[in-house]
Protein backbone atom coordinates (compact mmCIF):
# COMPACT_ATOMS: atom_id res chain seq x y z
CA UNK A 1 0.00 0.00 0.00
CA UNK A 2 2.64 2.57 1.04
CA UNK A 3 4.81 1.40 -1.86
CA UNK A 4 2.02 2.07 -4.33
CA UNK A 5 1.41 5.52 -2.81
CA UNK A 6 5.12 6.33 -3.10
CA UNK A 7 5.04 5.22 -6.73
CA UNK A 8 1.99 7.45 -7.27
CA UNK A 9 3.81 10.45 -5.77
CA UNK A 10 6.81 9.80 -8.02
CA UNK A 11 4.54 9.53 -11.03
CA UNK A 12 2.71 12.75 -10.16
CA UNK A 13 6.02 14.58 -9.75
CA UNK A 14 6.86 13.52 -13.30
CA UNK A 15 4.10 15.73 -14.71
CA UNK A 16 6.49 18.57 -15.57
CA UNK A 17 8.66 16.23 -17.63
CA UNK A 18 5.63 14.85 -19.52
CA UNK A 19 4.30 18.34 -20.23
CA UNK A 20 7.78 19.54 -21.24
CA UNK A 21 8.19 16.74 -23.76
CA UNK A 22 4.74 17.44 -25.23
CA UNK A 23 5.47 21.18 -25.42
CA UNK A 24 8.74 20.52 -27.28
CA UNK A 25 6.82 18.35 -29.77
CA UNK A 26 4.30 21.18 -30.29
CA UNK A 27 7.00 23.80 -30.91
CA UNK A 28 8.91 21.42 -33.19
CA UNK A 29 5.86 20.68 -35.32
CA UNK A 30 5.01 24.38 -35.61
CA UNK A 31 8.53 25.26 -36.76
CA UNK A 32 8.65 22.25 -39.11
CA UNK A 33 5.39 23.38 -40.75
CA UNK A 34 6.75 26.87 -41.39
CA UNK A 35 10.04 25.36 -42.61
CA UNK A 36 8.08 23.16 -45.07
CA UNK A 37 6.48 26.31 -46.42
CA UNK A 38 9.85 27.96 -47.00
CA UNK A 39 11.07 25.24 -49.35
CA UNK B 1 -17.08 9.18 2.68
CA UNK B 2 -18.31 10.48 6.01
CA UNK B 3 -20.45 13.62 6.39
CA UNK B 4 -17.50 15.32 8.12
CA UNK B 5 -15.40 14.68 5.05
CA UNK B 6 -18.15 16.16 2.86
CA UNK B 7 -18.28 19.25 5.02
CA UNK B 8 -14.59 19.74 4.37
CA UNK B 9 -14.95 19.08 0.67
CA UNK B 10 -17.89 21.35 0.01
CA UNK B 11 -16.39 24.75 0.75
CA UNK B 12 -13.88 26.55 -1.39
CA UNK B 13 -11.18 27.73 1.02
CA UNK B 14 -11.98 31.45 0.96
CA UNK B 15 -11.90 31.71 -2.80
CA UNK B 16 -13.50 34.83 -4.24
CA UNK B 17 -17.21 34.73 -4.96
CA UNK B 18 -19.28 36.09 -7.84
CA UNK B 19 -17.59 36.79 -11.15
CA UNK B 20 -14.11 36.65 -9.60
CA UNK B 21 -14.72 33.05 -8.59
CA UNK B 22 -15.20 32.11 -12.22
CA UNK B 23 -12.38 34.30 -13.53
CA UNK B 24 -9.80 32.95 -11.10
CA UNK B 25 -10.97 29.40 -10.47
CA UNK B 26 -8.51 26.55 -10.89
CA UNK B 27 -11.02 23.87 -9.92
CA UNK B 28 -11.57 21.31 -12.66
CA UNK B 29 -15.31 21.15 -11.99
CA UNK B 30 -15.75 24.94 -12.24
CA UNK B 31 -13.70 25.03 -15.42
CA UNK B 32 -15.60 22.06 -16.86
CA UNK B 33 -18.87 23.85 -16.13
CA UNK B 34 -17.60 27.01 -17.85
CA UNK B 35 -16.51 25.04 -20.93
CA UNK B 36 -19.97 23.46 -21.17
CA UNK B 37 -21.86 26.76 -20.80
CA UNK B 38 -19.54 28.42 -23.30
CA UNK B 39 -20.15 25.57 -25.75
CA UNK B 40 -23.92 25.87 -25.27
CA UNK B 41 -23.85 29.63 -25.96
CA UNK B 42 -21.77 29.02 -29.08
CA UNK B 43 -24.13 26.20 -30.14
CA UNK B 44 -27.08 28.58 -30.01
CA UNK B 45 -25.11 31.36 -31.76
CA UNK B 46 -23.94 29.19 -34.65
CA UNK B 47 -27.32 27.40 -34.64
CA UNK B 48 -29.05 30.73 -35.21
CA UNK B 49 -26.75 31.28 -38.19
CA UNK B 50 -27.76 27.84 -39.49
CA UNK B 51 -31.46 28.77 -39.19
CA UNK B 52 -30.80 31.97 -41.17
CA UNK B 53 -29.06 29.87 -43.83
CA UNK B 54 -31.99 27.45 -43.99
CA UNK B 55 -34.54 30.30 -44.04
CA UNK B 56 -32.74 31.80 -47.04
CA UNK B 57 -32.75 28.41 -48.78
CA UNK B 58 -36.46 27.80 -48.16
CA UNK B 59 -37.14 28.83 -51.74
CA UNK B 60 -35.10 29.81 -54.79
CA UNK B 61 -34.08 33.41 -55.27
CA UNK B 62 -32.74 35.79 -52.63
CA UNK B 63 -35.10 36.19 -49.65
CA UNK B 64 -33.49 37.61 -46.55
CA UNK B 65 -29.71 37.73 -46.97
CA UNK B 66 -27.26 39.39 -49.31
CA UNK B 67 -25.12 36.68 -51.03
CA UNK B 68 -21.95 37.91 -49.33
CA UNK B 69 -23.66 37.83 -45.92
CA UNK B 70 -24.84 34.30 -46.73
CA UNK B 71 -21.21 33.27 -47.28
CA UNK B 72 -20.26 34.94 -43.99
CA UNK B 73 -22.96 32.92 -42.26
CA UNK B 74 -21.80 29.56 -43.68
CA UNK B 75 -18.16 30.34 -42.84
CA UNK B 76 -18.83 31.52 -39.29
CA UNK B 77 -21.32 28.70 -38.67
CA UNK B 78 -18.57 26.18 -39.44
CA UNK B 79 -15.80 27.92 -37.51
CA UNK B 80 -17.91 28.53 -34.41
CA UNK B 81 -19.53 25.10 -34.32
CA UNK B 82 -16.16 23.33 -34.61
CA UNK B 83 -13.89 25.55 -32.49
CA UNK B 84 -16.52 27.14 -30.25
CA UNK B 85 -19.16 24.48 -29.63
CA UNK B 86 -18.09 20.86 -30.20
CA UNK B 87 -14.42 21.03 -29.13
CA UNK B 88 -15.07 23.08 -25.96
CA UNK B 89 -17.99 20.81 -25.04
CA UNK B 90 -15.69 17.78 -25.09
CA UNK B 91 -13.08 19.77 -23.13
CA UNK B 92 -15.84 20.42 -20.58
CA UNK B 93 -16.50 16.70 -20.28
CA UNK B 94 -12.74 16.03 -19.97
CA UNK B 95 -12.40 18.63 -17.21
CA UNK B 96 -15.33 17.31 -15.24
CA UNK B 97 -14.86 13.61 -15.77
CA UNK B 98 -11.20 12.71 -16.31
CA UNK B 99 -10.04 13.54 -12.74
CA UNK B 100 -13.17 11.85 -11.31
CA UNK B 101 -12.66 8.74 -13.45
CA UNK B 102 -8.95 8.30 -12.69
CA UNK B 103 -9.13 9.22 -9.00
CA UNK B 104 -7.10 12.46 -9.31
CA UNK B 105 -7.72 15.51 -7.09
CA UNK B 106 -7.67 17.90 -10.09
CA UNK B 107 -6.01 18.37 -13.47
CA UNK B 108 -2.20 18.25 -13.57
CA UNK B 109 -1.89 22.01 -14.20
CA UNK B 110 -4.90 23.83 -12.72
CA UNK B 111 -3.67 27.38 -13.47
CA UNK B 112 -2.94 26.51 -17.10
CA UNK B 113 -6.42 24.99 -17.18
CA UNK B 114 -7.90 28.37 -16.23
CA UNK B 115 -5.89 30.10 -18.97
CA UNK B 116 -6.84 27.51 -21.58
CA UNK B 117 -10.52 28.21 -20.93
CA UNK B 118 -10.41 32.00 -20.70
CA UNK B 119 -8.60 32.31 -24.03
CA UNK B 120 -11.73 30.89 -25.70
CA UNK B 121 -14.23 33.71 -24.96
CA UNK B 122 -11.58 36.19 -26.14
CA UNK B 123 -11.21 34.36 -29.45
CA UNK B 124 -14.98 33.89 -29.83
CA UNK B 125 -15.58 37.60 -29.20
CA UNK B 126 -13.03 38.45 -31.88
CA UNK B 127 -14.76 36.11 -34.32
CA UNK B 128 -18.26 37.40 -33.60
CA UNK B 129 -17.13 41.04 -33.57
CA UNK B 130 -15.83 40.63 -37.10
CA UNK B 131 -19.48 40.80 -38.28
CA UNK B 132 -19.38 44.49 -37.26
CA UNK B 133 -16.23 45.37 -39.21
CA UNK B 134 -16.24 47.03 -42.65
CA UNK B 135 -16.92 44.28 -45.19
CA UNK B 136 -18.40 42.01 -42.52
CA UNK B 137 -17.07 38.69 -41.24
CA UNK B 138 -14.94 36.24 -43.17
CA UNK B 139 -16.76 34.70 -46.13
CA UNK B 140 -14.12 32.41 -47.61
CA UNK B 141 -15.24 29.16 -45.97
CA UNK B 142 -14.11 27.65 -42.65
CA UNK B 143 -11.18 26.00 -44.48
CA UNK B 144 -9.57 29.45 -44.98
CA UNK B 145 -8.25 28.64 -48.46
CA UNK B 146 -6.03 31.15 -50.23
CA UNK B 147 -6.28 33.13 -52.48
CA UNK B 148 -9.62 34.27 -50.95
CA UNK B 149 -8.17 34.39 -47.46
CA UNK B 150 -5.21 36.46 -48.65
CA UNK B 151 -7.42 38.98 -50.44
CA UNK B 152 -10.12 39.69 -47.80
CA UNK B 153 -10.41 42.67 -45.43
CA UNK B 154 -9.52 43.24 -41.78
CA UNK B 155 -11.92 40.57 -40.52
CA UNK B 156 -9.65 37.95 -42.11
CA UNK B 157 -6.73 39.09 -39.93
CA UNK B 158 -8.99 39.01 -36.90
CA UNK B 159 -10.14 35.48 -37.75
CA UNK B 160 -6.57 34.25 -38.25
CA UNK B 161 -5.65 35.68 -34.86
CA UNK B 162 -8.75 34.10 -33.29
CA UNK B 163 -7.76 30.72 -34.77
CA UNK B 164 -4.28 31.17 -33.29
CA UNK B 165 -5.77 31.86 -29.86
CA UNK B 166 -8.22 28.95 -30.05
CA UNK B 167 -5.37 26.69 -31.19
CA UNK B 168 -3.25 27.82 -28.24
CA UNK B 169 -6.16 27.08 -25.92
CA UNK B 170 -6.54 23.60 -27.41
CA UNK B 171 -2.81 22.88 -27.12
CA UNK B 172 -2.72 23.98 -23.47
CA UNK B 173 -5.84 21.94 -22.76
CA UNK B 174 -4.58 18.82 -24.50
CA UNK B 175 -1.14 18.91 -22.82
CA UNK B 176 -2.96 19.26 -19.51
CA UNK B 177 -5.34 16.36 -20.21
CA UNK B 178 -2.60 14.04 -21.53
CA UNK B 179 -0.36 14.82 -18.54
CA UNK B 180 -3.25 14.33 -16.13
CA UNK B 181 -4.04 10.91 -17.58
CA UNK B 182 -0.41 9.80 -17.77
CA UNK B 183 0.77 11.10 -14.38
CA UNK B 184 -2.21 11.56 -12.06
CA UNK B 185 -3.94 8.16 -12.08
CA UNK B 186 -4.83 6.50 -8.79
CA UNK B 187 -2.61 3.61 -7.66
CA UNK B 188 -3.60 0.39 -9.40
CA UNK B 189 -5.36 2.13 -12.29
CA UNK B 190 -3.22 0.85 -15.14
CA UNK B 191 -3.74 2.10 -18.68
CA UNK B 192 -5.72 -0.99 -19.67
CA UNK B 193 -8.06 -0.53 -16.70
CA UNK B 194 -8.94 3.05 -17.60
CA UNK B 195 -12.54 3.83 -18.62
CA UNK B 196 -12.94 4.09 -22.40
CA UNK B 197 -13.81 7.79 -22.14
CA UNK B 198 -10.39 8.45 -20.58
CA UNK B 199 -8.68 6.38 -23.28
CA UNK B 200 -10.41 8.21 -26.11
CA UNK B 201 -9.48 11.57 -24.58
CA UNK B 202 -5.82 10.51 -24.18
CA UNK B 203 -5.69 9.64 -27.88
CA UNK B 204 -7.58 12.83 -28.77
CA UNK B 205 -5.05 14.86 -26.76
CA UNK B 206 -2.22 13.30 -28.79
CA UNK B 207 -4.10 14.15 -32.00
CA UNK B 208 -4.49 17.76 -30.87
CA UNK B 209 -0.81 17.99 -29.92
CA UNK B 210 0.17 16.64 -33.34
CA UNK B 211 -2.18 18.72 -35.48
CA UNK B 212 -2.84 22.09 -33.83
CA UNK B 213 0.76 23.30 -34.37
CA UNK B 214 0.34 22.42 -38.07
CA UNK B 215 -2.81 24.57 -38.28
CA UNK B 216 -1.00 27.33 -36.39
CA UNK B 217 1.85 27.14 -38.90
CA UNK B 218 -0.55 27.31 -41.85
CA UNK B 219 -2.46 30.35 -40.56
CA UNK B 220 0.82 32.04 -39.56
CA UNK B 221 1.93 31.73 -43.18
CA UNK B 222 -1.45 33.16 -44.27
CA UNK B 223 -0.90 36.06 -41.89
CA UNK B 224 2.59 36.82 -43.22
CA UNK B 225 1.34 36.51 -46.82
CA UNK B 226 -1.33 39.09 -45.99
CA UNK B 227 0.77 41.53 -43.99
CA UNK B 228 4.50 40.99 -44.44
CA UNK B 229 4.97 40.45 -48.18
CA UNK B 230 5.72 36.72 -48.12
CA UNK B 231 4.43 34.46 -50.88
CA UNK B 232 3.91 31.07 -49.26
CA UNK B 233 0.55 30.61 -50.96
CA UNK B 234 0.59 33.38 -53.55
CA UNK B 235 1.10 31.91 -57.03
CA UNK B 236 2.01 35.35 -58.44
CA UNK B 237 5.04 35.43 -56.13
CA UNK B 238 6.08 31.81 -56.72
CA UNK B 239 3.98 30.36 -53.88
CA UNK B 240 1.56 27.46 -54.05
CA UNK B 241 -2.08 27.77 -52.92
CA UNK B 242 -2.48 23.99 -53.16
CA UNK B 243 0.22 23.61 -50.52
CA UNK B 244 -2.14 25.35 -48.09
CA UNK B 245 -4.76 22.72 -48.80
CA UNK B 246 -2.26 19.93 -48.09
CA UNK B 247 -1.16 21.53 -44.80
CA UNK B 248 -4.70 22.46 -43.80
CA UNK B 249 -6.10 18.99 -44.37
CA UNK B 250 -3.13 17.35 -42.63
CA UNK B 251 -4.64 19.14 -39.65
CA UNK B 252 -8.25 18.99 -40.87
CA UNK B 253 -8.79 15.27 -41.17
CA UNK B 254 -7.37 14.32 -37.75
CA UNK B 255 -9.56 17.22 -36.53
CA UNK B 256 -12.58 15.17 -37.61
CA UNK B 257 -11.42 12.45 -35.21
CA UNK B 258 -10.70 15.04 -32.52
CA UNK B 259 -14.41 15.80 -32.81
CA UNK B 260 -15.57 12.18 -32.78
CA UNK B 261 -13.18 10.11 -30.61
CA UNK B 262 -14.43 11.63 -27.32
CA UNK B 263 -17.93 10.91 -28.63
CA UNK B 264 -16.93 7.25 -28.98
CA UNK B 265 -15.72 7.40 -25.38
CA UNK B 266 -18.99 8.82 -24.05
CA UNK B 267 -21.07 6.23 -25.90
CA UNK B 268 -18.75 3.48 -24.66
CA UNK B 269 -19.55 4.55 -21.09
CA UNK B 270 -23.31 4.81 -21.60
CA UNK B 271 -24.16 1.65 -23.54
CA UNK B 272 -22.72 -0.81 -20.95
CA UNK B 273 -24.54 1.08 -18.15
CA UNK B 274 -27.97 0.77 -19.76
CA UNK B 275 -27.31 -2.72 -21.14
CA UNK B 276 -26.15 -3.76 -17.65
CA UNK B 277 -23.23 -5.62 -19.19
CA UNK B 278 -19.50 -4.89 -19.37
CA UNK B 279 -18.33 -3.31 -22.62
CA UNK B 280 -17.78 -6.04 -25.21
CA UNK B 281 -14.16 -6.15 -26.45
CA UNK B 282 -12.57 -3.48 -24.25
CA UNK B 283 -9.04 -4.08 -25.55
CA UNK B 284 -10.17 -4.10 -29.16
CA UNK B 285 -11.95 -0.77 -28.54
CA UNK B 286 -8.68 0.73 -27.31
CA UNK B 287 -6.70 -0.62 -30.26
CA UNK B 288 -9.43 0.44 -32.73
CA UNK B 289 -9.37 4.00 -31.33
CA UNK B 290 -5.58 4.15 -31.63
CA UNK B 291 -5.75 2.69 -35.17
CA UNK B 292 -8.30 5.31 -36.24
CA UNK B 293 -6.05 8.06 -34.84
CA UNK B 294 -2.94 6.76 -36.63
CA UNK B 295 -4.77 6.19 -39.92
CA UNK B 296 -6.26 9.69 -39.74
CA UNK B 297 -2.80 11.09 -40.61
CA UNK B 298 -2.69 9.15 -43.89
CA UNK B 299 -5.93 10.25 -45.56
CA UNK B 300 -5.86 14.05 -45.79
CA UNK B 301 -5.80 14.35 -49.59
CA UNK B 302 -9.25 12.74 -49.96
CA UNK B 303 -10.53 16.26 -49.19
CA UNK B 304 -8.81 17.55 -52.32
CA UNK B 305 -9.12 14.88 -55.03
CA UNK B 306 -10.48 17.64 -57.29
CA UNK B 307 -7.19 19.61 -57.30
CA UNK B 308 -5.69 16.86 -59.43
CA UNK B 309 -3.07 14.36 -58.33
CA UNK B 310 -1.32 11.27 -59.74
CA UNK B 311 -3.46 8.13 -59.99
CA UNK B 312 -1.15 6.37 -57.52
CA UNK B 313 -1.80 9.13 -54.96
CA UNK B 314 -5.56 8.95 -55.58
CA UNK B 315 -5.47 5.19 -55.04
CA UNK B 316 -3.40 5.53 -51.86
CA UNK B 317 -5.70 8.12 -50.29
CA UNK B 318 -8.81 6.27 -51.46
CA UNK B 319 -7.78 2.95 -49.93
CA UNK B 320 -6.33 4.44 -46.75
CA UNK B 321 -9.65 6.24 -46.24
CA UNK B 322 -11.60 3.02 -46.74
CA UNK B 323 -9.25 1.28 -44.31
CA UNK B 324 -10.53 3.52 -41.48
CA UNK B 325 -13.89 1.77 -41.85
CA UNK B 326 -12.30 -1.38 -40.38
CA UNK B 327 -11.50 -0.12 -36.84
CA UNK B 328 -14.68 1.99 -36.94
CA UNK B 329 -16.63 -1.16 -37.79
CA UNK B 330 -14.98 -2.92 -34.85
CA UNK B 331 -16.36 -0.23 -32.57
CA UNK B 332 -19.88 -0.37 -34.02
CA UNK B 333 -19.80 -4.17 -33.72
CA UNK B 334 -18.67 -3.96 -30.09
CA UNK B 335 -21.43 -1.49 -29.14
CA UNK B 336 -24.06 -3.74 -30.74
CA UNK B 337 -22.51 -6.81 -29.09
CA UNK B 338 -22.62 -5.01 -25.72
CA UNK B 339 -26.36 -4.47 -26.17
CA UNK B 340 -26.91 -8.05 -27.36
CA UNK B 341 -28.87 -9.96 -24.71
CA UNK B 342 -28.39 -7.12 -22.24
CA UNK B 343 -31.07 -5.95 -19.81
CA UNK B 344 -31.70 -2.84 -21.82
CA UNK B 345 -33.57 0.21 -20.57
CA UNK B 346 -34.11 3.31 -22.64
CA UNK B 347 -33.49 6.41 -20.55
CA UNK B 348 -32.57 9.56 -22.49
CA UNK B 349 -28.76 9.01 -22.43
CA UNK B 350 -29.26 5.52 -23.90
CA UNK B 351 -31.68 6.83 -26.55
CA UNK B 352 -29.12 9.39 -27.71
CA UNK B 353 -26.37 6.73 -27.60
CA UNK B 354 -28.39 4.31 -29.75
CA UNK B 355 -29.28 7.14 -32.17
CA UNK B 356 -25.56 7.91 -32.29
CA UNK B 357 -24.69 4.33 -33.28
CA UNK B 358 -27.36 4.18 -36.02
CA UNK B 359 -27.00 7.67 -37.48
CA UNK B 360 -23.22 7.98 -37.19
CA UNK B 361 -23.07 4.78 -39.23
CA UNK B 362 -25.06 6.51 -41.99
CA UNK B 363 -22.51 9.34 -41.92
CA UNK B 364 -19.70 6.78 -42.03
CA UNK B 365 -21.20 5.01 -45.04
CA UNK B 366 -21.66 8.25 -46.99
CA UNK B 367 -18.00 8.94 -46.12
CA UNK B 368 -17.07 5.65 -47.75
CA UNK B 369 -19.00 6.70 -50.87
CA UNK B 370 -17.06 9.97 -50.93
CA UNK B 371 -13.77 8.12 -50.45
CA UNK B 372 -14.10 6.69 -53.97
CA UNK B 373 -12.05 9.21 -55.97
CA UNK B 374 -14.15 9.22 -59.20
CA UNK B 375 -17.38 9.53 -57.18
CA UNK B 376 -15.87 12.29 -55.03
CA UNK B 377 -14.96 14.32 -58.11
CA UNK B 378 -18.67 14.24 -59.06
CA UNK B 379 -19.93 15.02 -55.57
CA UNK B 380 -17.23 17.50 -54.51
CA UNK B 381 -18.79 20.67 -53.07
CA UNK B 382 -22.36 19.37 -53.39
CA UNK B 383 -24.97 18.95 -50.68
CA UNK B 384 -24.05 15.25 -50.47
CA UNK B 385 -20.89 16.33 -48.64
CA UNK B 386 -22.95 18.64 -46.40
CA UNK B 387 -25.27 15.72 -45.57
CA UNK B 388 -22.29 13.43 -44.88
CA UNK B 389 -20.45 15.62 -42.42
CA UNK B 390 -23.61 16.73 -40.62
CA UNK B 391 -24.56 13.09 -40.01
CA UNK B 392 -21.07 12.66 -38.51
CA UNK B 393 -21.01 15.89 -36.51
CA UNK B 394 -24.66 16.38 -35.49
CA UNK B 395 -25.97 12.87 -34.98
CA UNK B 396 -22.41 11.83 -34.10
CA UNK B 397 -20.59 14.43 -32.03
CA UNK B 398 -23.55 16.56 -30.88
CA UNK B 399 -25.82 13.63 -29.98
CA UNK B 400 -23.01 12.09 -27.93
CA UNK B 401 -22.65 15.43 -26.10
CA UNK B 402 -26.37 15.38 -25.30
CA UNK B 403 -26.06 11.74 -24.22
CA UNK B 404 -23.13 12.58 -21.95
CA UNK B 405 -24.88 15.55 -20.38
CA UNK B 406 -28.00 13.50 -19.58
CA UNK B 407 -25.76 10.74 -18.23
CA UNK B 408 -23.58 12.83 -15.91
CA UNK B 409 -25.87 15.81 -15.14
CA UNK B 410 -27.29 14.10 -12.00
CA UNK B 411 -23.71 13.56 -10.75
CA UNK B 412 -22.84 17.21 -11.45
CA UNK B 413 -25.98 18.86 -10.07
CA UNK B 414 -27.22 16.32 -7.53
CA UNK B 415 -30.65 16.31 -9.19
CA UNK B 416 -32.32 13.96 -11.66
CA UNK B 417 -33.37 15.63 -14.88
CA UNK B 418 -36.98 15.47 -16.09
CA UNK B 419 -37.17 12.24 -18.12
CA UNK B 420 -40.32 13.33 -20.00
CA UNK B 421 -38.67 16.54 -21.17
CA UNK B 422 -35.55 14.56 -22.04
CA UNK B 423 -37.54 12.18 -24.23
CA UNK B 424 -39.32 15.10 -25.96
CA UNK B 425 -35.92 16.61 -26.63
CA UNK B 426 -34.60 13.33 -28.00
CA UNK B 427 -37.49 12.52 -30.32
CA UNK B 428 -37.85 16.05 -31.70
CA UNK B 429 -34.07 16.21 -32.22
CA UNK B 430 -33.79 12.87 -33.94
CA UNK B 431 -36.82 13.48 -36.17
CA UNK B 432 -35.88 17.10 -36.93
CA UNK B 433 -32.28 16.18 -37.64
CA UNK B 434 -33.23 13.49 -40.16
CA UNK B 435 -35.79 15.72 -41.90
CA UNK B 436 -33.07 18.37 -42.08
CA UNK B 437 -30.12 16.39 -43.35
CA UNK B 438 -31.42 13.28 -45.13
CA UNK B 439 -32.88 15.17 -48.13
CA UNK B 440 -29.49 16.80 -48.60
CA UNK B 441 -28.18 13.46 -49.92
CA UNK B 442 -30.72 13.68 -52.76
CA UNK B 443 -29.94 17.36 -53.37
CA UNK B 444 -26.24 16.57 -53.62
CA UNK B 445 -26.74 13.58 -55.90
CA UNK B 446 -28.88 15.82 -58.12
CA UNK B 447 -26.01 18.31 -58.27
CA UNK B 448 -26.95 21.15 -55.93
CA UNK B 449 -23.73 22.96 -54.97
CA UNK B 450 -23.05 24.01 -51.37
CA UNK B 451 -22.29 27.56 -50.19
CA UNK B 452 -24.83 29.28 -52.49
CA UNK B 453 -27.82 31.41 -51.39
CA UNK B 454 -29.83 30.68 -54.55
CA UNK B 455 -30.53 27.50 -56.52
CA UNK B 456 -32.30 26.07 -59.54
CA UNK B 457 -36.05 25.45 -59.29
CA UNK B 458 -35.82 21.65 -59.32
CA UNK B 459 -34.15 21.66 -55.89
CA UNK B 460 -37.03 23.52 -54.18
CA UNK B 461 -38.99 20.67 -52.55
CA UNK B 462 -36.07 18.97 -50.82
CA UNK B 463 -34.80 22.36 -49.64
CA UNK B 464 -38.19 23.19 -48.15
CA UNK B 465 -38.30 19.84 -46.35
CA UNK B 466 -34.77 20.46 -45.01
CA UNK B 467 -35.76 23.90 -43.74
CA UNK B 468 -38.81 22.49 -41.91
CA UNK B 469 -36.46 19.96 -40.29
CA UNK B 470 -33.99 22.70 -39.36
CA UNK B 471 -36.60 24.66 -37.45
CA UNK B 472 -37.93 21.54 -35.68
CA UNK B 473 -34.38 20.59 -34.72
CA UNK B 474 -33.35 24.14 -33.81
CA UNK B 475 -36.31 24.98 -31.60
CA UNK B 476 -36.28 21.58 -29.89
CA UNK B 477 -32.93 22.62 -28.39
CA UNK B 478 -34.83 25.13 -26.27
CA UNK B 479 -36.34 22.11 -24.46
CA UNK B 480 -32.79 21.06 -23.65
CA UNK B 481 -31.98 24.51 -22.28
CA UNK B 482 -35.11 24.50 -20.08
CA UNK B 483 -34.32 20.97 -18.90
CA UNK B 484 -30.75 21.86 -17.90
CA UNK B 485 -31.87 25.00 -16.04
CA UNK B 486 -34.62 23.08 -14.24
CA UNK B 487 -32.19 20.33 -13.24
CA UNK B 488 -29.68 22.82 -11.83
CA UNK B 489 -32.46 24.53 -9.88
CA UNK B 490 -33.96 21.42 -8.35
CA UNK B 491 -35.61 18.07 -8.92
CA UNK B 492 -35.54 14.62 -7.45
CA UNK B 493 -32.38 13.94 -5.45
CA UNK B 494 -29.86 11.86 -7.37
CA UNK B 495 -28.31 8.87 -5.65
CA UNK B 496 -24.53 8.45 -5.57
CA UNK B 497 -24.53 5.77 -8.23
CA UNK B 498 -27.37 7.43 -10.20
CA UNK B 499 -27.73 4.56 -12.74
CA UNK B 500 -28.20 0.94 -11.68
CA UNK B 501 -25.62 -0.38 -14.13
CA UNK B 502 -23.02 2.38 -13.75
CA UNK B 503 -19.45 1.33 -12.95
CA UNK B 504 -16.41 3.47 -12.20
CA UNK B 505 -14.78 5.73 -9.63
CA UNK B 506 -17.02 8.75 -10.30
CA UNK B 507 -20.06 6.81 -9.06
CA UNK B 508 -18.42 6.15 -5.68
CA UNK B 509 -18.67 9.90 -4.96
CA UNK B 510 -21.74 11.65 -3.56
CA UNK B 511 -24.13 13.47 -5.92
CA UNK B 512 -23.44 16.31 -6.50
CA UNK B 513 -19.73 15.62 -6.57
CA UNK B 514 -18.08 17.71 -3.79
CA UNK B 515 -15.96 20.73 -4.76
CA UNK B 516 -12.79 18.79 -3.89
CA UNK B 517 -12.63 15.08 -4.61
CA UNK B 518 -10.04 12.33 -4.24
CA UNK B 519 -7.71 14.43 -2.09
CA UNK B 520 -6.73 11.01 -0.79
CA UNK B 521 -6.22 8.79 -3.80
CA UNK B 522 -8.43 5.71 -4.04
CA UNK B 523 -6.74 2.40 -4.68
CA UNK B 524 -8.02 0.50 -7.69
CA UNK B 525 -7.91 -3.28 -7.45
Amino acid sequence: MSGSLAAMTDKRNGKYRTAGILAVIVIGLFLFTIFSGLK
Amino acid sequence: MSDAAHAHDDHSHGHPSGIMRWLTTTNHKDIGTMYLWFALIMLFSAGTMALLIRAELFQPGLQITHPDFFNQLTTMHGLIMIFGAIMPAFSGFANWQVPLMIGAPDMAFPRMNNWAFWLLPVAATMLMASFLLPGGAVAGGWTMYPPLFIQGGISYDLTILAVHIMGLSSIMGSINIATTILNMRAPGLTLMKMPLFVWTWLITAYLLIATMPVLAGAVTMLLTDRNFGTHFFNAAGGGDPVMFQHIFWFFGHPEVYILILPAFGIVSQIIPTFARKPLFGYASMVYATASIAILSFTVWAHHMFAVGMPVAAQLFFMFSTMLIAVPTGVKIFNWVATMWKGSLTFETPMLFAIAFVCLFTIGGFSGLVLAIAPVDIQLQDTYYVVAHFHYVLVSGALFSIFAGIYYWLPKWTGHMYNETLGKWHFWLSVIGMNILFFPMHFLGLAGMPRRIPDYALQFTEFNQIATYGAFIFGFSQLIFLVLVLKTIKGGAKATDRVWEGAEGLEWTLPSPAPYHTFETAPVVK
